[in-house]
């Protein structure tokens, strides 16, 4: 399943390949991403896909240091499928 | 003061007597600041030796652990440390020397990219960037590796910084984030445990992350809860609990295995179902509620879902669980399993039983020492044939498993302990894995007692050969050991080899009674096994047992 998740990153480079080893060590497929620096952070947009449930996800991301927030965009589609 | 004078400065102002380590070119000017600190190095033999003993030194204290390594080779050395820390949640500091900043990216002389290699390994890791960040960093990186769910945070101080003049501004902790109890969930919780018949608590390594040894027992004498342990919580339960079933798993005891298995509401307490645990995890615990109990939010349903979640520190959460006994119908099962599933020592004939050695061992030395294990078979039999009476006396590779893990952490533990017996356990495969050590133990004269239960094999691996490899015995023999005793006599430390059963009590008495450093080479069976054994792939309740020799 597919899930779009954005997140706020504090503004240093390693952050991005911190969350982007996450994601793929816990068996999240990126399908796409998208990066801005805006206001001191960045604010990543992407697309997951994978069978698991997406909290296995959010849980693990929520815990790095450099990562300020995490949110699920689509969490209602997915409660209501 | 220069980045280095802070560095150092930094770790006396925050508490830290002992840091281990090795230098090299990139941390010189840091070395060159420990030179007549207050702060105490230890030279290890290799920068892994340093990485263990600070593990050794935090799991047997509960304290920050710290460690010193140069850039690229030295760094790379530590890894392994970080990655065993990093499983079992160890607070741990490692701080690494860097090439001068203008070099990075150029492929100079021992250039790695260590914050690259750290980010798998580590809680949080840095690269010091700019000389004015520096204060802030490892005044952070103190505080996070110690905060919540502890765990290893690596600083790489490029060598330009380390010599800069830096300005030191003391850092605030921002307040913890961490979670507060959700009292519905403690509210289910309890209703849950109301209607158990058949509970039983599982315990893990957050006791001793949160120093809840004394909730826990409260919460155990209350409930009469049985309780089974993991590998990292032995010791978390006093060894004179009544419904102590031990460590329960692929190599957990009988009867601890069947009471999971038969239970029909599971307390997590701190632990987080590893597959060494759970064996077929499908089948684990199949009937049971289970509450989880641990301050890692994503522990929770990782591996098993829970019916109640209470994500907060152990101190806080398990006084939450209300009064409430377990129905004695249970004791008395659980009771009549303790018993009819007891070890047995009564070992026919000649050669040394491994497993009475150890619970000799685990009698005559002090109930306050430590003992440090390697990875392997005598791993397995010191966690079902010894007893602890905390987790901080019991340091064992848990869930990364790391051979030579036991000898460099003992030095660390007994570092940090230098009144307390400490020895380490090992095989004749481990030992040899950071056997350099033995020069750290001369060159400090601690008194680390060292037992090696020689089988001249790669004992657990030639296990797995016989039994599901059909005894193609591939690279597990090691009977071109060396004599151990003399390489220990070449440290100058005194030992003896056994090899008959009538040799282990006075064996063991001069072991627990040597003044210095002392080495026990017991040589074993080679087809001895660990029992019982869960098979890859089977429920807990499909054990193996002897059966094959």
């Amino acid at each position: 399943m597919k899930h779009t998740l954005t997140i706020a990153l504090k503004n240093q480079s390693v952050a991005v390949e911190r969350f982007l080893r996450v994601a793929r060590h816990r068996g999240f497929d990126l399908t796409t991403m998208n990066l801005e620096m805006a206001d001191e952070a960045f604010h990543v947009t992407m697309t997951v896909d994978s069978d698991k449930p997406i909290y296995l996800l959010t849980s693990q991301l929520n815990k790095l240091v450099d990562v300020k927030h995490v949110n699920v965009e689509n969490q209602f589609q997915q409660q209501a499928i | 003061m220069t980045g280095a004078e802070l560095t150092i400065d930094l770790l006396a102002k925050h508490g830290v007597k002992d840091v281990f380590g090795y230098p090299g070119g990139a941390i010189m000017p840091i070395y060159d600041a420990l030179y007549g600190a207050p702060v105490k190095h230890y030279l290890t033999r290799h920068e892994q030796g340093a990485g263990f003993a600070a593990v050794g030194f935090a799991r047997s204290t509960g304290k920050l652990g710290v460690c010193f390594a140069t850039s690229g080779p030295g760094a790379t050395n530590l890894i392994t440390a970080l990655a065993d820390a990093m499983m079992d949640s160890v607070p741990l500091l490692a701080i690494t020397g860097q090439v001068p900043t203008a070099a990075i990216g150029s492929d100079a002389f021992q250039e790695v990219d260590v914050l690259g290699m750290s980010l798998s390994c580590t809680k949080h890791s840095y690269m010091v960037e700019r000389a004015e960040d520096l204060a802030e960093i490892l005044q952070e990186a103190i505080h996070l590796a110690q905060s919540g769910r502890p765990g290893p945070v690596l600083v790489d101080i490029p060598k330009d910084i380390q010599m800069a003049q830096v300005p030191f501004h003391p850092w605030l902790a921002a307040e913890d984030h961490l979670p507060k109890l959700d009292p519905n969930q403690v509210a289910i919780a309890n209703q849950i445990l109301s209607e158990a018949q058949r509970p039983v608590a599982y315990i893990g390594g957050g006791v001793q992350a949160a120093d809840a040894q004394n909730e826990l027992m409260q919460f155990l004498e209350k409930t009469h809860m049985p309780a089974v342990s993991t590998l990292k919580a032995l010791g978390s339960v006093l060894p004179d609990y009544e419904y102590d079933l031990g460590m329960l798993g692929m190599h957990g005891g009988k009867a601890a295995n069947l009471a999971v298995q038969q239970c029909d509401v599971l307390v997590c307490i701190g632990a987080r179902f590893d597959d060494r645990v759970t064996g077929n995890l499908s089948k684990f615990a199949a009937k049971a509620k289970v509450i989880h109990l641990d301050i890692d939010a994503a522990e929770i349903g990782k591996r098993k879902p829970a019916k109640a979640s209470l994500v907060a520190d152990l101190k806080t959460s398990l006084p939450q669980l209300d009064c409430f006994v377990t129905p004695d119908e249970w004791l008395t099962h659980i009771e009549s399993m303790m018993k009819e599933h007891a070890w047995r020592y009564d070992y026919p004939g000649e050669k040394v039983f491994a497993p009475y050695l150890l619970n000799q061992l685990s009698q005559k030395m002090p109930s306050t020492g430590v003992v440090c294990c390697d990875v392997g078979q005598h791993q397995m039999w010191v966690a079902q044939h010894m007893k602890f009476s905390h987790p901080s006396n019991h340091l064992s590779s848990g869930g990364a498993g790391t051979m030579g893990f036991g000898l460099p952490a003992a030095i660390g533990a007994q570092v940090a302990r230098p009144n307390d017996f400490v020895i380490t356990v090992s095989g004749d495969g481990s030992i040899m894995m950071n056997i350099q050590e033995l020069a750290t133990i001369r060159r400090n004269n601690l008194p680390v007692k060292i037992l090696i239960l020689d089988n001249q094999r790669l004992g657990m691996v030639r296990q797995w050969q016989q039994l599901f490899f059909e005894g193609r015995y591939s690279e597990t023999n090691l009977s071109d050991n060396p004599d151990f005793v003399q390489l220990a006599a070449v440290f100058g430390i005194p030992g003896q080899t056994i090899t008959k059963a009538d040799e282990v009590d006075a064996a063991v008495d001069a072991l627990v009674n040597s003044e210095g450093p002392y080495i026990l080479h017991a040589c074993i069976d080679d087809k001895e096994n660990v029992w019982p054994l869960v098979p890859p792939g089977a429920a807990n309740d499909e054990m193996m047992t002897e059966t094959v020799k």
